[in-house]
């Protein structure tokens, strides 16, 4: 091993642990209970195989045929022309994969000494009663105890085990060794001549790939009878915490759910496990408790806002920045005919025809269609006067629009109550039940939300991609290329945009109800810009067109932040770093969607074709046929 | 020989500029005419008028008897006229098969109801669709690249693809504009031939602006020239040629008076 890819692995170590020490410092473990430690090594996996598999490490310089000269290596790797199938195949010629393995090893050493050295500095000063609590406010016993994986006593008394420390270093060397592996497993075929060859060929092999995509698919059912043991009255797996750490859990068994789907075969293997999936996270509302289903709930609220801005956005290309207003129209429409009494106008209107404002008016379900068609019809006011505008100066008028909504709902006092909201909203009733009736013991009022949302959501996905399978979905996108061009092919410019308006403004109003119902009370404050601005960064961080991502997205970024909730001021810069890091390395988002993909990294390759292979290939398949181009690797699953 | 297309005296102005000025163009019907001139001679706005991009200050455009004029571009593309550009403009991210999908959007009528049924009629309509889209990939020739995403495809497919995206609203009169600009010799004779097809086996008339004298004298029957927003010859390819103001306008005055009597190979 020469001496600059050592400095290189050292270098990663550094990287990976000025970054968990971040996590560290803001109370990130003590947030996780007994379960810091292999997240934490999960985290610094990640980012050791990120790093190996983006970039070229030094020692490849020499070998690369390409080279890698110009800029960051991670652009630039291997030939173009090159035909190895794989974009990345160039990267490890030789004994390239010893040295992914010793560079995962030194990296993963590095990491786990300095994280080591750091706990076994925090635990003596604490132990000896230093008081670094004005500097580095997270440090207590708690949060070092979970990073030890002691009780927080025995941090308070100074009675930690030595051999916990080898241990938190030893996590972190199977951590780096667990991601070279995987990297050079994502590559192994073009190992040919060393020792490495036999286990590059074994994890190349059809047996092990095997194992891995089984494996993939049983991750999310796993995680779900997890979910399930912990829920059990009694488990307490993980001290403090085991609300925050199944939340988590939860997110990360949705997420790796969609992924699982894709690594199937596709076929019958692929609707069984998309089957299985869908009745594993159907029970989802019923075993975890109200706080987890409120977050849970929440997230697909917003999955059905993203599906909905996705068409206007994704779809037809128009950037609609005031997508919250149709929310708060869907909002305020179910709040006045649920709660008409909380309306001094609408009550004094019921009073004189003589209908008890006392009552709700409409149920839930019976509320949909009116509030969805109000919502419609928001969205086709606001298409008409900006029909004519594109880019920017749309944004601009939507913007505008979205606050114009909020003012409206804030100073109409005499209608919405103004900033005294509207109360006591009713929630989604079934069959002419109560919803109090079976919400009680089974299902919690928030898991019967989280319910309702899930179901709203299949629906709304159901039919946003069938209608992008359609002529009309061709013509959105023909018109998002070219609109001059759309409309002398014979894309009617007018009804078609309207109707992307309208079918989105429709799904945000079918949140925007579940929404109000969930809350209970509603207040023009909660329809600020920044949910548009959620709505929008969900989708661009899951992949704009692309559903699957959009529900990764939501996850991601509705759900995310409430299990780092308990680190209260920190979250929303981890959140920002986080979202930061993952535009760099994904920047089609996490998911993307065959098109997007085309437009951000450009290839010769036959693979993005209709909007039905879109969705079932997408990324995990390999690049096909004609010489791979060096960006591929940035659109490809690992094997 | 009926018109189907008639221009009459039709003026574009912009600004103080008159891009076309009281140009009379008339096209029969299942023929193929060309519109030549020097650049900027107003042939692309003339283009852009007949197929509502631009609408047109004074004149009438009928087409097939009825006038164009106040059309939408969209309108104009369903009673039967259909163009290609002159600076390709694909949907560029779409495979050459959605590309013509998207042409044949006018002569779908499935409800988006029923898309999002999918009912056994709006299936059979996209299946029709995708097969009639593929059939038209294989009369351009490019039915081996249907999946391909169109940007990825060599400079003379693409143009090829305009061509078939064009065909899919299944027009009566297909307006070229510079169908052979940047091509190879082979590429453009590939061309010249289809142009040819498209008149003779599917009856579509053509109306063409070409810069490359050698495609025009040899496949149009009429040659129009614009010069100035003015038209200022119309004829058979011969007449064109012998033609003194088109002469002038191609090579400038100078040329007409020293050598009047030897025409210039154009």
């Amino acid at each position: 091993m020469t001496p600059v890819s050592a400095n290189g692995a050292i270098r990663n170590g550094l990287i990976a642990f000025a970054f968990l020490g971040y996590l560290i410092l803001i109370g990130i473990p003590g947030r996780l209970g007994g379960s810091a430690l292999p997240v934490l090594a999960l985290v610094a996996a990640l980012f050791f195989w990120v790093k190996l598999r983006f970039d070229a490490p030094d020692t490849g310089g020499a070998g690369l045929p390409g080279g890698s000269a110009e800029g960051k290596p991670g652009w630039q790797i291997g030939a173009p022309g090159q035909s190895s199938g794989r974009g990345v195949g160039a990267l490890f010629p030789g004994r390239g994969g010893t040295l992914v393995l010793r560079h995962g090893l030194l990296a993963g050493v590095t990491t786990g000494l300095l994280i080591a050295g750091m706990s076994l500095a925090f635990a003596s000063a604490i132990g000896s009663g230093a008081s670094i609590q004005p500097v580095l406010d997270k440090i207590v016993p708690v949060n070092v105890g979970a990073l030890i994986g002691v009780s927080p006593g025995q941090i308070a008394n100074d009675d930690v085990p030595l051999f916990r420390y080898p241990l938190q270093v030893l996590f972190f060397t199977v951590a780096g060794l667990f991601a070279a592996l995987a990297a050079v497993a994502a590559r192994a075929r073009n190992l040919q001549t060393t020792s490495m060859a036999r286990l590059s060929a074994y994890l190349d092999s059809l047996p092990f790939r095997t194992t891995a995509r089984f494996a993939g698919i049983a991750l999310p059912f796993l995680l779900l009878a997890y979910i399930v043991w912990l829920g059990i009255p009694g488990v307490s797996a993980f001290g403090s915490n085991e609300g925050t750490v199944r939340l988590l859990f939860t997110l990360i068994a949705t997420g790796s759910g969609l992924f699982a789907i894709r690594l199937a075969h596709p076929g019958r293997e692929q609707k069984i496990v998309a089957l299985l999936l869908a009745l594993g996270v159907l029970t989802m509302p019923f075993i975890l408790d109200q706080f987890q289903n409120s977050v849970m709930g929440l997230v697909f609220i917003f999955v059905m806002m993203g599906l909905g801005l996705n068409i206007v956005v994704g779809y037809a290309g128009l950037l609609d920045l005031g997508y919250v207003a149709f929310f708060a129209i869907g909002a305020y429409t179910y709040a006045f005919l649920s709660a008409p009494f909380s309306s001094p106008y609408i009550s004094n209107l019921l009073n004189l025809l003589g209908i008890s404002p006392e009552i709700p008016l409409l149920g839930y379900w019976t509320a949909l269609p009116v509030a969805m068609l109000t919502a419609a019809i928001g969205g086709i006011l606001l298409g008409i006067p900006v029909l004519r505008l594109r880019g920017d100066y749309l944004a601009i008028v939507t913007l505008g629009f979205g606050e114009i909504i909020r003012l409206f709902m804030l100073n109409l006092g005499e209608l919405t109550n103004g900033p005294r909201g509207i109360l006591e909203i009713s929630q989604p009733g079934l069959f002419g039940l109560p919803p109090q009736s079976f919400s009680s013991g089974l299902l919690s009022s928030q898991g019967w939300i989280f319910l309702v949302a899930l179901v709203s959501s299949a629906v709304v996905a159901f039919v946003a991609i069938r209608l992008n399978d359609s002529r009309l979905g061709r013509a959105w996108f023909a018109m998002q290329e070219d609109e001059d061009v759309a409309e002398a092919t014979g894309v009617h410019l007018v009804r078609t945009k309207l109707l992307a308006f309208a079918i989105g403004a429709t799904f945000a109003g079918m949140a925007g109800q579940l929404y109000a119902s969930r809350q209970i009370n509603i207040f023009p404050e909660n329809f600020s810009l920044f949910v548009s601005i959620d709505a929008l960064a969900l989708i661009i961080v899951g992949g704009i067109g692309s559903p699957a991502g959009i529900v990764l997205g939501a996850l991601a970024l509705k759900g995310l932040p409430e299990v780092l909730r308990g680190v209260d001021e920190y979250r929303i810069v981890t959140f920002a770093a986080l979202l930061v890091i993952m535009m760099i390395v994904r920047p089609a988002g996490i998911l993307p969607s065959a098109r997007r993909r085309v437009q951000v990294s450009p290839t010769d390759e036959q693979g993005p074709t209709t909007a039905a292979e879109e969705r079932e290939n997408d990324a995990s398949l390999p690049a096909q046929g004609p010489p791979a181009r060096p960006e591929d690797a940035r659109s490809e699953e690992p094997a | 020989m009926t018109a189907l297309l008639s221009i009459q005296a039709v003026t574009k102005v912009f600004g103080g500029l008159t891009a076309v000025d009281n140009v009379d163009v008339d096209i029969a019907e299942r023929s193929i005419t060309s519109l030549i001139g020097p650049n900027g001679a107003g042939k692309t706005t003339l283009f852009n008028c007949l197929t509502g991009l631009h609408r047109p200050e004074a004149g009438e455009i009928l087409f097939d008897g009825r006038s164009l004029i106040g059309l939408r571009p969209d309108e104009i593309t369903a009673r039967g006229v259909a163009r290609t550009y002159q600076n390709i403009r694909l949907f560029g991210r779409m495979t050459a098969l959605e590309n013509v999908l998207v042409g044949q959007h006018l002569r779908l009528h499935a409800s988006h109801w029923s898309a999002i049924l999918r009912s056994t009629r709006q299936q059979a309509e996209e299946r029709a669709a995708r097969t009639f889209a593929l059939e038209l990939l294989a009369f351009v020739g490019l039915e081996s690249h249907a999946e391909v995403v169109s940007t990825n495809l060599p400079y003379g497919e693409q143009r090829l693809l305009e061509v078939a995206r064009a065909l899919g609203s299944r027009p009566s009169l297909l307006l070229l504009d510079e169908p052979a600009a940047g091509m190879n010799p082979s590429e453009t004779d590939r061309m010249m031939e289809l142009v040819h097809r498209l008149r003779d086996e599917m009856g579509i008339t053509i109306f063409l602006i070409e810069h490359d004298m050698k495609v025009v004298m040899s496949v149009s029957e009429t040659v129009a020239v614009l010069d100035y927003g003015e038209k200022i010859a119309e004829g058979t390819p011969e007449e064109v040629r012998a033609n003194a103001r088109v002469v002038e306008a191609y090579l400038g005055p100078e040329v007409v008076l020293q050598d009047t009597a030897d025409t210039p190979n154009l």
